[in-house]
């Protein structure tokens, strides 16, 4: 280093004329220097064979009967012919969509709301922003614990609702077929909101407030500003809390595994509780693998379909 | 200029880096699976991961390595993953040497796939001799081979406080009509006269009612060919169950299928609940004062008739057939069969498992001594219903059961699912 400074002057740097600057950039870009290819092919090779070699062979269980100890059967699309007969699946086929709607509309609408609250740099703001994001650092098992405790017969759900005066309406939230479904929505919701919230905030606060300022001078409203700058603005934030919605809709097993198990016979059952209920307490491989292979083509479909559209609007 | 000197360094570090968290993810998974090499430690696959039973087995295997014969190596696994990975642990090419599991119905279905070592040698040493018919005959697989060691079983019954029966003027019921007229003192005294457990993780606990009615009713071998497809659920044998099952059904705990049976342990313990079906382990979770307070009856006689069947579930041990220790294997396998290192079990766990060895003292408690002579006096023993048929037909039995304490009246359409839902496992 000292000997560049002092020694030589800076001879090498005017040595190159344009022309050939541009000749070696262009040779630079074409060839892929190893550390690169290294960094790319290395998590490639890892990736296939621990995510996309188990995937393949999944979609190749979903065409067989397997007991996870014989050798697999193959019976072709006879799992997803049974899929039409078999009212569990209709019920957890309508429970996901239920949970979709439900958890992911909710947690959308309610994240963006508090979004809007909570985007102003005020006094205590930061408190409330902390309070709403708290339950996303938590096990989703853990929290799962401490609303079964609440949601128990003798639990603080019952005893405040008792309190108030409305002893009538307690129950056994999670036992009861009415309830469980919509007992297990309220703490994934929970948890759900205060991420919505987050990516929603980091969104509004890439908006140019020279748009905001402008409509004021314009005259536009509240509501106007808020119809026509605001949404309009988040459009790429929509496209990211709809896929973290429809992924963590589809894949929510956790929460309802450690309340419900998926009953009381199965009314609170979703795709994914199914799935592995099938798989590996039924011990029915096959049946469990073309339930997840139902999960992955809804779920990629759902996303896929609205990248599309949302890139197509982009161009 | 030309050729960053860093770059290579990078590269150097990026595949050291890569390599040693590809040898590290190695070691994780090599761990995880329990794989081991030949000649080594015997390893001992346990799914006993309550705090004194895991101790009580790692004080049997230390026992067991002073005795000289081998060494082994305690592997514990949470219940539910040991039983969800155990087909993946017997088909794998380097399984685990040993398991925790149970004999019957349940180590049949691998043993007719050879996944099981034979050790019928070992069932001629003289520890093993003086095992009792039954327990032969349960760990005898369909080709005739023994693939199994039994260790400890345990006992159903009714169980209650003994204060609560003296306090409410109670005295213990012997047949079912008896048992009615009881669950009506105890609803007149602002009690739930049974309770249940079926809520939370452990919707199973209702099988225990289903398995005693038809074992009462139908007899324990209807329940066994049942259990095994040989009889449909929707038969009107089965009908019957539900049928007294129904006359006990406005005396359960409204909270039957809301608490797991933990809490209804609980719930019996402070008096909400009068008694409770339900099997010993049940008292891990009693304080170790109030043991003393608990007792309880054989479930009540429906037909006298019928030969009486008791719920005796046995565990102990089976191998795997590809075991590359089979020498060793086999000399733990004795070597749990021994008085001696089932008294150092019982000692150091809850203490309420009864031993399969003759010769090997029990806590010696009232309440053991009493189990002990009700499963001496059955005319024939069951396991339950899951290790009667298999952990595949348990989820139908649960949705049908808990559906059952729900809505009693469909019972129709919900022996119509079950035998439909169990039917597919079946006929796998």
């Amino acid at each position: 280093m000292a000997a560049v400074v002092t020694g030589s002057p800076p001879k090498e740097r005017e040595q190159p004329t344009a022309k050939e600057d541009k000749g070696r950039r262009r040779k630079r870009s074409t060839r892929v220097p190893p550390v690169v290819l290294a960094f790319v092919l290395v998590p490639l090779l890892a990736e296939a064979f621990w995510v996309f070699w188990p995937a393949v062979q999944g979609f190749y269980l979903s065409l067989t009967e397997w007991d996870g100890v014989s050798a697999p059967r193959f019976i072709g699309l006879g799992n997803f012919r049974e899929m039409l007969h078999d009212d569990i699946f209709r019920t957890a086929v309508l429970d996901t969509v239920l949970w979709l709607l439900l958890f992911g509309g909710l947690s959308a609408l309610l994240g963006l709301g508090a979004a809007l609250l909570l985007q102003q740099e005020r006094r205590g703001v930061g408190f409330y922003r902390a309070a709403l994001f708290l339950p996303v650092v938590f096990s989703l098992v853990a929290t799962a614990l401490v609303w079964q405790a609440m949601y128990q017969p003798d639990g603080l759900i019952n005893q405040v609702l008792e309190s108030i005066g409305l002893g009538s309406l307690t129950r056994a939230w999670l036992a009861d077929q009415d309830t469980a479904l919509y007992a297990v929505i309220v703490p994934a919701l929970w948890r759900q909101i205060g991420y919505v919230m987050i990516l929603y905030i980091a969104g509004l606060k890439g908006i140019d407030p020279v748009l905001y300022e402008a409509s004021k001078v314009d005259g536009a409203s509240r509501w106007q500003r808020f119809r026509h700058i605001t949404l309009p603005q988040l459009r790429s934030v929509n496209a990211v809390v709809l896929s973290v919605i429809v992924i963590d809709s589809l894949r929510s097993f956790d929460v309802v595994w450690a309340l419900t198990r998926g009953g009381p016979y199965h009314s609170s059952e979703l795709l994914s509780t199914y799935m592995y209920s099938t798989a590996f307490q039924s011990l029915r491989l096959g049946y469990g693998s073309a339930l997840a292979v139902v999960i992955f083509v809804l779920a990629f479909g759902v996303i896929a379909s609205y990248l599309v559209r949302a890139f197509r609007e982009a161009d | 200029m030309t050729t960053p000197p860093p770059g290579r360094r990078q590269f150097l570090a990026g595949t050291g880096a890569v390599g040693a968290a590809a040898l590290l993810s190695g070691c994780v998974t090599s761990g995880s699976t329990g794989k081991s090499e030949s000649g080594g430690d015997v390893t001992l696959q346990s799914n006993l991961s309550a705090p004194q039973a895991k101790t009580a087995m790692q004080k049997v295997v230390d026992d067991f390595g002073k005795q000289g014969g081998g060494k082994a190596k305690l592997n514990t696994v949470a219940a539910e993953t040991f039983r969800t990975q155990l087909p993946t642990y017997l088909t794998s090419a380097n399984p685990p040497d040993l398991y925790t599991w149970y004999p019957g119905s349940v180590a049949e279905s691998y043993a007719s796939k050879d996944l099981l070592l034979d050790v019928s040698d070992i069932w001629t040493k003289p520890e093993l001799t003086g095992y009792s018919a039954a327990l032969q005959k349960l760990c005898t697989s369909a080709a005739g081979k023994k693939v199994f060691v039994p260790t400890t079983y345990y006992w159903w019954g009714v169980f209650y406080r003994k204060s609560n029966f003296a306090k409410w003027g109670v005295q213990e019921p012997k047949t079912w009509d008896e048992f009615l007229d009881l669950c009506d003192t105890l609803k007149g005294k602002g009690v739930a006269p049974i309770g249940l457990g079926a809520g939370g993780n452990t919707p199973w606990v209702a099988s225990s009612w289903f398995d005693y009615l038809n074992i009462r009713i139908n007899g324990a071998t209807y329940h066994r060919e049942l259990l095994a497809g040989k009889h449909r659920f929707d038969d009107p044998e089965v009908r019957k169950v539900f049928d007294r099952w129904g006359e006990a059904l406005p005396y359960f705990d409204p909270n039957s299928t809301a608490l797991p049976f933990q809490d209804a342990t609980t719930a019996l313990l402070q008096g909400r609940t009068g008694m409770m079906l339900i099997g010993t382990f049940f008292a891990d979770s009693v304080p170790k004062d109030q043991v003393e307070d608990l007792d309880f009856f054989r479930f009540p006689v429906i037909d006298p008739k019928v030969p009486v069947a008791e719920e005796a579930p046995t565990d102990g041990y089976f191998a795997s057939a590809r075991t590359s220790r089979e020498a060793e294997v086999k000399e733990l396998m004795r070597y749990l069969a021994t008085a001696e290192s089932q008294e150092i079990y019982l000692k150091n766990s809850s203490g309420t498992a009864l031993p399969t060895n003759p010769d090997a003292k029990d806590s010696g408690t009232a309440l053991v001594k009493k189990g002990r002579a009700l499963i001496e006096g059955a005319a024939e023993l069951t396991q339950y219903f899951n290790r009667d048929s298999s952990d595949a037909l348990q989820p139908p039995a649960d949705a049908a059961l808990t559906r059952f304490l729900a809505k009693p009246k469909e019972i129709g359409s919900i022996l119509t699912t079950w035998q439909r839902d169990s039917q597919k496992i079946w006929g796998r």
